[in-house]
């Protein structure tokens, strides 16, 4: 599940950043790494929503700026969903 | 029927406006094989100037922001080397908002523009101070958050002073047509950081300067620039473009197509239900465009009591934003709002001024047009310019129905996709994941508006196009 998790974010942020999968760790800084600006995150945001079906509220939003962040906060959500 | 000797294109780009052209340019620039088909006979779309009566008027764009070293313009002119080839005055202050009760000046010198906040609002100091401070070194992180709030929460998070909160978002509703109720505080960042706090900047000669040196330096970049060309449609099979198809039938095979076209024709018309899923189609139906505004352009004979040239003024009538725009767009109380910008051209010559107002139809547009003129003429001369009728030599406006005659923006929206939150960065509208090889740019895409925010999409859809192509 989580592995799942972090291929499908890893994707979304390779897509939106154009930096290969490879090359994106889970503790990537996708502001100072991978030159994400405000808009593609965004982008980011809008693409984890949509992709795994939750809502990430304005305070979180900058919660989302390393892949294993993102992953915590996915599965938090996910989880206050099933709840 | 294709010409056998016709070289296949890398690239097709449909539509020369502003995010047309600088993607373009940038892809010409890397070496690919590129050709925009714009159907108008000029390029520019909604940055092109016209000439009536000896009078030069710029069609709707008046000015340009993002100048500043490090904005995109800024870079766009680097990247081609466009800095010698034209040149850039700052008018200064770029825009100026009269108030019942006080006149706001917003500088060059943000400091300044600070000032001039914190004398009308002396009460609200500190936060006006705080504000500025958080647009101008702006976070990537926490401005990632406005794109979850409306501009009325991210006021309300600073001030609590309505009359100046009201202040402050006039020129977000005049250049992104939603009050603050609804508009996402993001899409008004962009437009405090883009337009107000790095804008006012003109060419020399006109706004049409701008889309004609990118469009020279395009040519010479190896590109092809057809005017007068209307594609007709894009041709797919097995979801891959495979080219386009132009108002004479003739059929142009391209691996690539950037739409720089309207997101609603380029599904509905270009591309069609045969390939675009119907619940696709649905969500675009549910989109909101913006509206289409007003412009109204006079030549004047000279005279002396004329406001500053170059520089955008705005009229705020009373400090209740969202009754102004409810107004702007009821259909009962068919008139222009009380609101608007006007603008003394940089030669002195002639006046713009604008309002949002909605696209209604053609037939009410031929009726009502003069009459509008008038009204509009009227509410200038009592609020800004007095005895302005005395000095026009020549008028003409531009309604929504004008603004899609000449551009095909769909109800003539003057700045695509309304800036509501729930319609910013839908990945889908940029980068279509159902067909391949098909890419949008400009205001469309919901990646930016205006003259900034549609050269910076211009720019990521070429970059998303030669990577794609490395791979």
């Amino acid at each position: 599940m989580r592995e799942n998790i972090e291929k499908d974010i890893i994707a979304i942020i390779s897509e939106v950043s154009g930096y290969e999968p490879e090359e994106i760790k889970p503790d990537t800084n996708f502001f100072q790494d991978l030159e994400v600006d405000s808009i593609k995150a965004i982008e980011i945001t809008v693409a984890i929503e949509k992709k795994f079906k939750i809502s990430v509220r304005d305070e979180d939003v900058p919660k989302l700026a390393t892949v294993k962040q993102a992953m915590d906060l996915v599965s938090k959500l996910i989880e206050q969903k099933k709840t | 029927m294709a010409k056998p000797d016709k070289e296949t294109y890398d690239v097709i780009i449909i539509g020369a406006g502003m995010s047309g052209l600088v993607c373009g340019c940038y892809l010409a620039k890397a070496g690919l094989r590129v050709l925009i088909a714009e159907q108008h006979h000029k390029p520019g779309g909604y940055c092109t100037s016209f000439r009536r009566k000896g009078f030069t008027f710029d069609a709707a764009a008046h000015s340009f922001g993002g100048y500043r070293e490090g904005g995109i313009l800024h870079k766009v002119f680097s990247d081609f080397n466009l800095h010698d080839r034209i040149k850039i005055t700052r008018y200064d202050p770029s825009d100026i908002i009269m108030s019942p009760d006080q006149t706001i000046r917003f500088w060059s010198d943000i400091g300044k523009t600070v000032d001039s906040l914190q004398g009308a609002f002396p009460h609200e100091g500190e936060n006006i101070q705080n504000f500025f401070h958080f647009l101008t070194h702006r976070q990537p992180t926490e401005f990632a958050k406005l794109g979850k709030m409306t501009l009325q929460a991210l006021l309300r998070a600073y001030f609590t002073d309505e009359k100046l909160q009201a202040i402050l978002a006039l020129p977000i509703l005049g250049n992104g047509d939603l009050p603050p109720s609804r508009i996402s505080a993001f899409v008004a960042a962009k437009i405090y950081t883009e337009f107000l706090l790095d804008g006012g900047y003109y060419p020399e000669g006109g706004m049409q300067a701008l889309p004609d040196a990118i469009a020279q330096r395009f040519k010479e970049y190896g590109g092809t620039l057809m005017l007068s060309t209307l594609v007709k449609k894009i041709k797919i099979t097995d979801s891959v473009v495979r080219g386009v198809v132009l108002g004479n039938s003739e059929f142009i095979p391209a691996k690539c197509i950037i739409s720089n076209g309207d997101a609603h024709q380029t599904f509905f018309n270009l591309l069609g239900t045969k390939h675009v899923g119907r619940e696709f189609l649905d969500m675009m139906d549910k989109m909101i465009p913006s509206q289409g505004i007003f412009v109204l352009y006079l030549g004047i004979n000279p005279f002396s009591e004329l406001p500053e040239p170059g520089v955008n003024c705005w009229f705020l009538p009373h400090y209740n934003i969202e009754n102004m725009y409810a107004l702007s767009r009821s259909e009962k109380n068919i008139k222009l709002p009380e609101y608007y910008m006007v603008r003394v051209s940089p030669d002195k010559k002639t006046i713009l001024a604008f309002v949002n107002t909605p696209f209604r139809n053609k037939r009410f547009w031929t009726q009502k047009k003069n009459a509008f003129i008038e009204t509009f003429i009227k509410s200038i001369e009592r609020n800004t310019i007095p005895d302005l009728s005395q000095h026009i030599a020549y008028k003409e406006a531009a309604t929504p129905a004008t603004l899609y005659r000449y551009t095909l923006n769909y109800r003539g929206a003057a700045y695509g996709w309304a800036g509501l939150i729930s319609q910013f960065a839908n990945r889908d509208l940029i980068k279509p994941s159902f067909i391949e090889g098909l890419y949008l740019t400009g205001h469309w895409t919901t990646y930016g508006q205006g003259i900034a925010g549609v050269a910076y999409v211009g720019h990521s859809v070429a970059n998303m196009v030669l990577r794609a192509k490395a791979h």
